[in-house]
């Protein structure tokens, strides 16, 4: 044990050694335990000292000073040395807490749908559900119901890259494509059909845009909304998957996937699903569902990534359930050439798997193709991306085929078995076209988004301005201004021209 | 010597044997056939000019003595020059100045019209006017004479005596910037004026129509084209700056440079274009900055510099 002074020095043992006498001290120190009984050592002179705590923590760190002092010294034959920055040295930028592994793609991805500081607008009146379907709405700002937003969020409708949180509450822009996509998704059910319609165009555009509005209509009017966010999270093999046993050729299920869609479709259909019952038993599932169960409780089989997949075919059987009584259904997707092509996922044999031998993309292409009746009706939608998007040259090609024929057929040149004039064919010398592809948008319609009308840009300038958005007189000059900026009134752009771009 | 006329004083009109010249015509001697010599005066005192030819002559030699023989008083006579600039530093500038004050004088009374309306002229500067007279002209006295010029300038055309015209000749420019015209441009059967426009090394031409804010360049919409939105508001500023912007579509074809050169030829062509419908907007697009062609291009680079002139680093050794 030491004793409390050291003798020699008069020095605390507490307090650290000073770095001018380091080498005597410890030389000292090796001389106090070797030999106790070695002639006194000429005392340092002892300077006045600060006391060795402190209670600020940058006072408490330990000075790395004369350490700095002697490394960038270096050996005396070394010269002097260029020392750039000498006074930055010291300080040490103080850094907060780091963020947690996905924190900051939580917050890049983080979905605002209201801003409290943004003006409530007076005129603005819920969807109700005929609402979208109804041309007199055209050119028309209407919000989105509280309970629809919620359906719309479990189902990942909305999107980061919106506009969602500069308004006091979410309002989408009734346009006529809008009214054009609802109305043929009435008509559909009405006639017990499927509609099967591709959204395509240009960039910012509306697509998406006119997916989330189909969802709310079908939402509204108890439809029963299975959506796939995202394409590309199904093929560029960023979720596990596994063949699917008993499939020749092998199909693959997305189990982790698949059990995160069971939970959106649960969240986001939760009534319509607990209204609607089982036709037949399902007695291969890891719980027994009898028959004239709710469809509800079939979904919630599915709590484990091992059962998802067969829970999501018992579903879909029974969603699919012919001379059953089933609300209609609405099957979209975002992304549509991800699913065109060969996916970033390899079979056993390392060979890459074609998108649409897995098994819940193929389930989407059959429902697309037209090999799937509702028994109800419904609509399968997808919806092409622009920035977002890997070549697919078959699917460019099919809906550019498709789009001809029906101009075509609108201008009323009814050509029998298709002398196909002005319809794109095959580049013969091109070889990566897709006959899986093409076969599954054989027969599907095309919808082109463009540019909104001077009447619509305006109705939505106004509910901007309302908003207090937009801090200038919506009259002609500003409307048609920013039309044309938004290059003839592409959506996004006049977003882009108008809300993003900060004039202060 | 050289332009020097004999008069005897107190001989009579006969004597002199000639009948008193025009001023124009006393001048004649002093005024070089052709008005700039390469900046050269080449007048000579030599009265014989047979070694070199030159557009100027001498009088001839007056004998004084034979002449005295026969008029007693000839032999106090000495000689006068005609121009009364004669002893000056600058005569010919001199002559052409007085001529120019006499004139004023002369034809102070006739109307004048506004100087506004009157042909523009570029005047010779006093550099020039140095240059072509081959004098050292002073800058009070070029004030002076050009005061006098564009005054007499301001008279009415139609009353405007030929004198007056020619006498200005001698200080207008050889090259008058203000006759080149641009042509104007044309409204062709379909209703397109066709802009042709320039910024850095962009060129764009800009057909515009009637219509209602469509813009096309090279076959793709504005958004298409233009990712930054400063640039399609540059693309659009003629129409923009005059609240012209619902009232015509553009079609355009750009080419060279790169984007923000190519926006700025479009306002240019596109102003052009739209003054062809509209002369009456030049004044709102200058002031919007839309008809002046920015004529900078990037600066060459320098031997020993690293760009045109960026510096090399310094080493040392």
């Amino acid at each position: 044990m030491s004793a409390p002074n050291c003798l020699r020095c008069l020095v605390r043992p507490s307090a650290g050694i000073p770095s001018s006498t380091a080498p005597r001290t410890a030389a000292h120190a090796a001389a106090r335990t070797a030999a106790p009984l070695a002639p006194l050592a000429p005392l340092a002179p002892l300077v006045p000292r600060s006391a060795p705590f402190s209670t600020t923590a940058a006072n408490a760190r330990p000075k790395k000073e004369a350490q700095g002092k002697d490394s960038s010294k270096g050996h005396v034959r070394a010269g002097k040395r260029l020392t750039l920055g000498k006074f930055k040295k010291d300080r040490v930028a103080e850094k907060g807490r780091p963020p947690a592994p996905g924190e900051r793609k939580a917050y890049r991805k983080r979905i605002t749908l209201s801003n409290d500081n943004a003006i409530a607008v007076p005129w603005l009146t819920d969807l109700s559900p005929t609402d979208l379907a109804d041309p007199a709405n055209i050119a028309k700002v209407l919000a989105l119901p509280d309970e629809v937003q919620d359906q719309l969020r479990a189902s990942e409708a909305f999107k980061p890259t919106q506009c969602w949180g500069m308004f006091r509450k979410p309002a989408v822009l009734v346009r006529k494509e809008t009214v054009d996509v609802m109305s043929r998704m009435q008509a559909s059910v009405a006639k017990r059909q499927t509609l099967r319609l591709a959204l395509t165009g240009d960039k910012v555009s509306g697509k998406s845009m006119t997916l989330l509005q189909a969802m709310t209509h079908a939402f509204l009017n108890n439809w029963i909304v299975i959506h796939l966010p995202e394409a590309q999270e199904l093929t560029t093999a960023c979720t596990e998957y596994a063949p699917v046993p008993g499939t020749e050729p092998a199909q693959y299920m997305q189990p982790v996937y698949v059990l995160k869609l069971i939970q959106a479709i649960k969240r986001a259909n939760e009534k319509v699903l607990a209204k609607t019952y089982t036709v037949s038993a399902h007695p291969e599932l890891p719980q027994n569902i009898p028959a004239n169960t709710p469809l509800l409780a079939l979904a919630n089989v599915a709590k484990e990534p091992d059962a998802a997949w067969p829970v999501f075919q018992a579903l879909w059987s029974e969603l699919t359930a012919q001379g059953a009584n089933r609300p209609p259904i609405l099957f979209s997707l975002d992304g549509l050439a991800h699913v065109m092509k060969v996916s970033d996922y390899r079979s056993p044999a390392f060979e890459l798997i074609h998108a649409h031998d897995l098994a819940l993309i193929r389930l989407f292409a059959d429902a697309l193709g037209g090999g799937v009746q509702f028994p109800a009706g419904g609509a399968v939608l997808a919806a092409t991306s622009r920035s977002n998007a890997p070549r697919a040259p078959s699917m460019e090609l099919a809906l550019a085929q498709r789009e001809a024929e029906q101009a075509a057929r609108q201008k009323g040149d009814v050509s029998k078995d298709g002398s196909k004039a002005g319809v794109p064919q095959r580049d013969p010398f091109f070889r990566g076209y897709d006959d899986r592809v093409e076969a599954v948008l054989r027969s599907v319609q095309v919808l082109r988004l463009g540019g909104i009308d001077k009447l619509e840009a305006r109705a939505l300038m106004e509910y901007w301005a309302a908003s207090g958005m937009l801090r200038a007189t919506v009259d002609e000059k500003t409307v048609s201004e920013k039309w044309t900026l938004a290059g003839n009134g592409v959506l996004g752009e006049m977003e882009r021209a108008t809300l993003l771009t900060a004039r202060v | 010597m050289a332009s020097v006329q004999l008069r005897l004083r107190g001989v009579s009109k006969s004597l002199n044997g000639r009948a008193r010249q025009p001023l124009e015509q006393q001048f004649q001697s002093l005024r070089l056939t052709t008005p700039i010599v390469d900046g050269r005066r080449c007048l000579s005192t030599e009265a014989d000019q047979t070694e070199r030819p030159s557009s100027i002559t001498a009088a001839p030699e007056v004998d004084l003595r034979q002449l005295a023989k026969r008029y007693k008083i000839a032999q106090n006579a000495r000689p006068l020059p005609v121009s009364r600039s004669y002893f000056t530093r600058t005569p010919i500038f001199n002559d052409r100045y007085l001529a120019l004050d006499h004139l004023a004088k002369t034809y102070s009374n006739l109307p004048v019209i506004p100087a506004a309306d009157a042909d523009r002229v570029s005047w010779k500067t006093l550099a020039d006017l140095r240059q072509s007279f081959g004098e050292p002209v002073k800058a009070t006295d070029y004030v002076k004479c050009l005061t006098i010029i564009k005054r007499l300038h301001t008279i009415h055309p139609e009353l405007k005596p030929d004198a007056v015209t020619a006498a200005l000749q001698d200080f207008k420019r050889d090259v008058q910037a203000f006759l080149n015209v641009a042509n104007p441009i044309p409204i062709d059967k379909f209703g397109r004026a066709l802009g042709v426009g320039k910024r850095k090394s962009s060129t764009a031409r800009a057909f515009v129509v009637e219509g209602d804010g469509q813009v096309l360049v090279n076959g793709k919409t504005l958004a298409d084209y233009f990712g930054r939105i400063h640039d399609r508001e540059s693309a659009v500023w003629a129409l923009h700056s005059t609240n012209r912007i619902d009232k015509y579509n553009v079609w355009a074809r750009v080419e060279g440079g790169g984007t923000t050169g190519q926006a700025e030829a479009l306002t240019l062509a596109i102003a052009k274009a739209l003054l062809a419908h509209e002369p009456a907007l030049k004044p709102a697009l200058r002031r919007a900055g839309c008809v002046t062609r920015d004529p900078r291009r990037v600066e060459r680079k320098k031997h020993g510099r690293v760009k045109a002139r960026k510096g090399p680093t310094w080493v040392k050794r």
